[in-house]
């Protein structure tokens, strides 16, 4: 309402007017309360860092974080201002009743006032729905307008921010995942949550050139005006000047450019929205379409805010006592050590059962159901007695406490009548307790599915070798094979044939279900040499290359040798990769290539009519899947000396494939 | 320590001034780096901002002229003898560092460390 505002806003000034720096050190001085005088500078100290970081940073994401914790901190200062401003006040107040009573008035209140326990509320899960229209939503052109939204949370004087979330219209919900936990709140506590909003734009064109100027000007300040402000900002100056420039300076945002977070929303909750479970709650929302903050909302919050108190979680008497159930032999006392937590006593044999979490002998609940009383002298005993009566089932059962002394009695009596007094304050919070879990101190950091590259979603197994695409074609051909009675054989299967006339030039490239990254994509033609150069060339392939994958050439050696026109098809004879590596090798006559990547090399070229064995055969598909493993150590870890530099040609075909590799992320000694 | 294009880079940043050691044949500094503008920023364990393409030192040998002189395993070079880093790729850093006619680099690094203290001592 327009008139609770303008009363805040009175109030706000009207504190402004009545406090600046000096005078808040004098009342917290002279209050002697010096833990809210560190609050204030600390929060005053916060303040101006984030003042000068806003007027350094060039990031507009800085920009927006430094002027959401210069939010935060000119509302907490506000808060401690404002209850400094009521210590004062009831300190004049006990001042001026003690002079005119010229009584002790040290207990301020009525002795029979009692004060419910303290308890922690925790907020958390905080999500509010968005309302886009329809066609903001879709529209998959254009700029995104997006805003920057974060929450205040305030109870009493304790005011937490959650992080900022960038909001756009691809949102449909604003989450906030912090989780918020207020150490000591009365059962009247009110939480206020504010949710403030600051557009960013991304394109600075209009509103850019003003505000680069506007931020020039401010911190190039006039001679006079920069003395006063540095002044101002010096937290020790005592100069009676310095009034108008700290109220200045106190003003929310006045003296500082940058990006300015405006109230969106706001709602406050207390113990009746206190609930194990997420519910939902009404929004009061402040500005309209026209505000360049506005962000369409649904209209209500969605959050846990759960609360416990400290009776339930706290031991709110202990002590040693005799237990009698009634009914049973008067003489049968029980000596226990009685400890009052929650809804329930829980009785233990001997104190250090329950320093050591032993299991109590017996617990006795302390619920709204239960009835206590002090009895009747018992004539056995000087003391009187407390009973306890609970409606176990349908049973009616009293157990009879009895203390050691007078004294200790009507300590006993006044914590059950101060429990009963707190679970009548928290209501359903005593019912259960309620869990509520801290934030942990680091965020876990996020793991790298945001950080990798495409090459990491590659899964590449050492294993998962042109090996498996020749497991796949045998599989193939041997359901073929039945088929191919008729002589209908694929066009691949030319290439294991003695077939010296055909010209045909099957692609493979189709037939490479698995791993497309290994098989070349450019034709092969067919094979034009005769077997014992082709062997040859094998030989020193196998030589050659030292992978831990060379048992499979080495094996597929033996294929080759064997006349393939009889279909005679084991796995093993197919062995595309040594047919390939040869192919290449011949093909390229010692220029190395990476040739794992398909796009950057075509492996085959034209093969030359007559073959030359090439020795230098090291890039056959096999080794390549040893070049990650290698690469990430190229040159410094392969030799136990630190200093020496690999040499061997063979190292630096490795290096240089490594260094191709874009998976590797190399290392070099210098 | 990250950036936006066209504008300029700031860091606090430590001059480290580095003798060349005479080993057999070769003229060595003594530590290793990694990163470049060609390489995968992502795996780089040293860098804060995972998109930072500079390069880093990634290890320093014990006792050698890099570690005598100061320098510090994670640091981000940023010049070698007035040579910028920051936009180089990985062969091109290790060719500044390994010029045979020089044997004095005088390098420009940062850290976390720096900037923080330089914070500290502003607050």
């Amino acid at each position: 309402m327009p008139m609770d505002r303008y009363a805040d806003m009175e109030n706000k000034l009207r504190i402004l007017e009545d406090l600046n720096m000096m005078y808040i050190r004098q009342i917290a001085l002279s209050l002697q309360d010096s833990d809210i005088q560190k609050k204030i500078d600390h929060e005053i100290r916060m303040r101006d860092g984030a003042c000068k970081l806003l007027a350094a940073c060039s990031q507009r994401d800085q920009a927006l974080e430094a002027a959401k914790s210069l939010l935060t901190c000119n509302t907490r200062i506000m808060a401690y201002m404002s209850e400094l401003q009521r210590m004062k006040e009831a300190q004049v107040m006990q001042r001026v009743a003690r002079r005119s009573d010229g009584t002790r008035s040290s207990d301020a209140g009525p002795m029979d006032d009692r004060l419910p326990c303290k308890g922690k509320v925790a907020i958390s899960d905080l999500r509010i729905p968005l309302m886009w229209k329809d066609t903001e939503y879709f529209k998959n052109k254009g700029e995104l307008h997006r805003c920057a939204v974060f929450c205040l949370l305030q109870v009493g004087g304790e005011i937490h921010d959650t992080d900022m979330v960038m909001v756009d219209r691809t949102l449909t919900d604003i989450c906030f995942d912090n989780t918020i936990v207020f150490s000591e709140a009365s059962p009247g506590f009110e939480l206020r949550v504010e949710l403030y909003s600051c557009c960013s734009e991304e394109d600075y064109s209009a509103g850019s050139a003003p505000r680069k100027l506007a931020s020039k000007l401010s911190s190039s300040l006039g001679r006079s005006a920069g003395k006063k402000l540095r002044v101002a900002m010096d937290p020790g100056a005592c100069s009676p000047t310095s009034n108008g420039g700290a109220v200045t300076l106190l003003l929310p945002g006045h003296a500082v450019a940058g990006p300015k977070y405006h109230l969106l929303a706001h709602t406050s909750l207390s113990l009746s929205h206190v609930q194990d479970s997420f519910r939902t709650h009404d929004l009061s929302i402040s500005g309209n379409e026209d505000c360049s903050y506005w962000v369409p909302l649904y209209g209500s919050v969605c959050c846990r805010l759960a609360a416990q108190p400290h009776c339930m979680t706290q031991q709110m008497m202990s002590g040693c006592l005799k237990v009698k159930q009634l009914g049973g032999d008067p003489q049968s006392w029980t000596n226990v050590y009685g400890v009052l937590k929650g809804t329930n006593l829980f009785c233990y044999h001997r104190q250090e059962d329950m320093e050591a979490n032993v299991e109590p002998a017996f617990t006795i609940a302390i619920n709204k159901e239960t009835r206590i009383r002090a009895s009747e002298k018992d004539p056995h005993s000087k003391a009187q007695s407390i009973c306890i009566s609970n409606q176990y089932g349908g049973e009616e059962v009293t157990h009879t406490l009895s203390a050691d002394s007078h004294e200790e009695t009507h300590r006993w009596m006044e914590a059950f009548w101060q429990q009963f007094y707190d679970m009548s304050q928290w209501k359903q919070c005593c019912d259960d307790l309620m869990k509520i879990e801290l934030p942990s101190p680091r965020k876990p950091a996020l793991v790298t599915s945001k950080q990798g590259s495409l090459y990491h979603e590659i899964v590449i197994d050492t294993s998962d070798d042109i090996s498996t695409v020749t497991d796949i074609l045998t599989r193939r051909m041997q359901e073929l094979e039945l088929r191919s009675q008729l002589g209908t054989s694929p066009p691949w299967m030319s290439l294991f044939e003695e077939s010296p006339g055909g010209p045909r030039t099957p692609r493979l490239a189709r037939h490479s279900p698995r791993s497309p990254h290994r098989l070349p994509h450019s034709p092969l033609s067919p094979l034009r040499c005769p077997w014992p150069g082709l062997l040859s060339s094998d030989a020193s392939l196998t030589s050659d290359s030292d992978s831990p994958c060379s048992t499979s050439p080495c094996s597929r050696h033996r294929g080759w040798a064997e006349p393939l026109s009889s279909p005679r098809f084991r796995p093993r004879t197919l062995s595309l990769d040594a047919k390939l590596s040869t192919l290449r090798g011949r093909g390229y006559g010692g220029v190395l290539q990476c040739s794992c990547q398909p796009p950057s090399s075509s492996s085959l070229g034209p093969i030359p009519a007559q073959c030359v064995p090439q020795a230098t055969l090291s890039c056959s598909s096999s080794t390549s899947s040893n070049s990650s493993s290698e690469g990430s150590h190229s040159p410094s870890s392969l030799d136990g000396t630190p200093f020496s530099r690999p040499s061997s040609a063979r190292r630096s075909l490795r290096n240089v494939r490594a260094k191709l590799d874009p998976r590797n992320w190399l290392q070099s000694q210098v | 320590m990250s950036f936006i294009p066209g504008q300029p880079v700031t860091a606090v940043v430590q001059r480290i001034e580095i003798r060349k050691l005479q080993h057999g044949e070769h003229l060595i500094l003594g530590f290793s780096i990694g990163g470049g503008i060609d390489q995968d920023p992502g795996q780089n364990p040293f860098s804060e901002d995972k998109s930072d393409k500079g390069i880093y030192v990634t290890r320093v040998t014990p006792g050698g002229p890099a570690e005598v002189a100061g320098l510090m395993m994670g640091d981000k070079v940023m010049q070698v003898n007035g040579w910028d880093m920051t936009m180089v790729t990985h062969d091109q850093a290790r060719k500044r560092l390994t010029k045979k006619d020089e044997d004095i680099v005088r390098l420009l690094v940062t850290r976390k460390s720096l900037e923080q203290a330089v914070r500290h001592s502003m607050m």
